[in-house]
């Protein structure tokens, strides 16, 4: 095996069962328009719908605030026909699952939006077994 | 019989035995033309995410080197896009020079003819011909009317008649593209890896050509391109998120 496919089935394995997906890393387009780098967020919620269709992946999920209320927030992941590849089906995430998310909230004034998530089970554990939790970073350019 | 028909027959004869050759042997007709000194073995699926080159940034692959020098045109242009105005939103296809660039993969299916070139982005299909014909003005589309021919060991291909595109250009700079633009790409094989120039001219929208290389690697041996099927509300979903300037 070339040294170049070794690497490359080495990146396959390593990405395989990671629980985090930088959505926009293996999107087609740039997070930066929609998501503010500079404003990183936390929640946690009961996941209500999870949409595996290309070209983005994404999770939605009742968010109850200090004061009760109880809103939706929306996760962009990445493109199902990427993210299968690392272990992400359709029941990744099922109905009524507790995760904990953070990331870059959405620009638009109001809107309740993040992307490049980091993102666990409620008890800190990977959502996919066997995944890990850390973020994965961009490759150099 | 005439010139145009006789070559037809003599294309059609060649392919005819190509497969007749291929079953006989049981190569496929992409080895038997591989088996050429001038012909090159592109036939595969290819891996052109992150772990073949740098993916989804700004300056990729228009960096500070080869960023297109746009003209007034394209400037007024861009002086009012917004990403969210880009029709990759309601799932329209990437196109050239955009869609070579795209981290998914790819496969190339090589016959004596004919080069097809299937993205797994947006499930498009280019057909590179290599038999001569000419585009017909109802061959204009997103894809454009591609030709090719193989030289010195890689295939040569230039793309034509594409339909207007309000962001033809690529996913990031709003730069449009127009019926003028023209995309030229050599293909060839470095090592285990397909390699790609691509160069792209549109006087409607920029004053010169300009051109990228990159590459992709092979993809895991048994990788089969899955459908991407995109979905109109997936592909809106994020749009709310995004600050607009105009009502």
């Amino acid at each position: 095996m070339s040294i170049r496919r070794l690497i490359a089935a080495t990146a396959a394995v390593i990405t395989a069962g990671l629980t985090l997906v930088i959505a926009p890393a293996i999107a087609h387009h740039s997070s930066a328009p929609f998501y503010d780098p500079d404003n990183r967020v936390e929640i946690e919620g009961a996941v209500t719908r999870f949409v595996f269709r290309n070209p983005h992946a994404f999770l939605y999920l009742d968010v109850t605030d200090e004061s009760g209320e109880t809103s939706e927030w929306q996760i962009e992941l990445g493109a199902p026909v990427s993210i299968r590849r690392a272990g992400w089906t359709p029941d990744s995430l099922p109905i009524g699952m507790i995760v904990k998310a953070s990331g870059q909230r959405s620009r638009a004034d109001g809107s309740q939006g993040l992307c490049c998530v980091r993102m666990t089970k409620a008890d800190g554990s990977p959502v996919l077994e066997g995944g890990r939790v850390e973020e994965r970073t961009q490759p150099p350019r | 019989m005439q010139p145009v028909s006789k070559i037809s027959k003599i294309i059609k004869g060649k392919t005819v035995y190509a497969i007749a050759l291929s079953l006989i042997t049981g190569f496929s007709v992409s080895q038997l033309n591989a088996q050429s000194a001038a012909v090159p073995d592109l036939s595969g699926t290819w891996d052109g995410g992150f772990g073949a080159r740098p993916v989804n940034g700004e300056n990729v692959p228009w960096g500070e080197d080869n960023f297109p020098v746009l003209n007034e045109r394209a400037l007024a242009y861009q002086s009012v896009w917004e990403e969210i105005m880009a029709p990759k939103y309601d799932c329209q296809p990437a196109s050239s020079p955009a869609i070579q660039y795209d981290p998914y993969h790819m496969e190339v299916t090589q016959w004596p003819d004919r080069v097809l070139f299937r993205y797994e982005k947006d499930d498009q299909l280019r057909t590179v011909w290599l038999d001569g014909r000419e585009p017909k003005s109802t061959d204009f589309g997103i894809q454009g009317f591609s030709v090719g021919h193989y030289e010195d060991g890689a295939l040569m291909v230039t793309t034509t008649h594409f339909v207007f595109d309000v962001a033809g250009f690529d996913d990031y700079n709003g730069i449009p593209s127009s019926a003028q633009k023209i995309v030229t790409e050599r293909y060839w094989i470095n090592g285990d890896d397909l390699n790609v120039t691509l160069t792209v001219e549109d006087p409607m929208f920029l004053r010169e050509p300009t051109s990228y290389t990159t590459r992709w690697l092979p993809a895991r041996p048994g990788y089969k391109l899955a459908p991407y099927d995109c979905d109109p509300e997936s592909s809106r979903a994020s749009v709310r998120f995004f600050p607009s300037e105009y009502k």
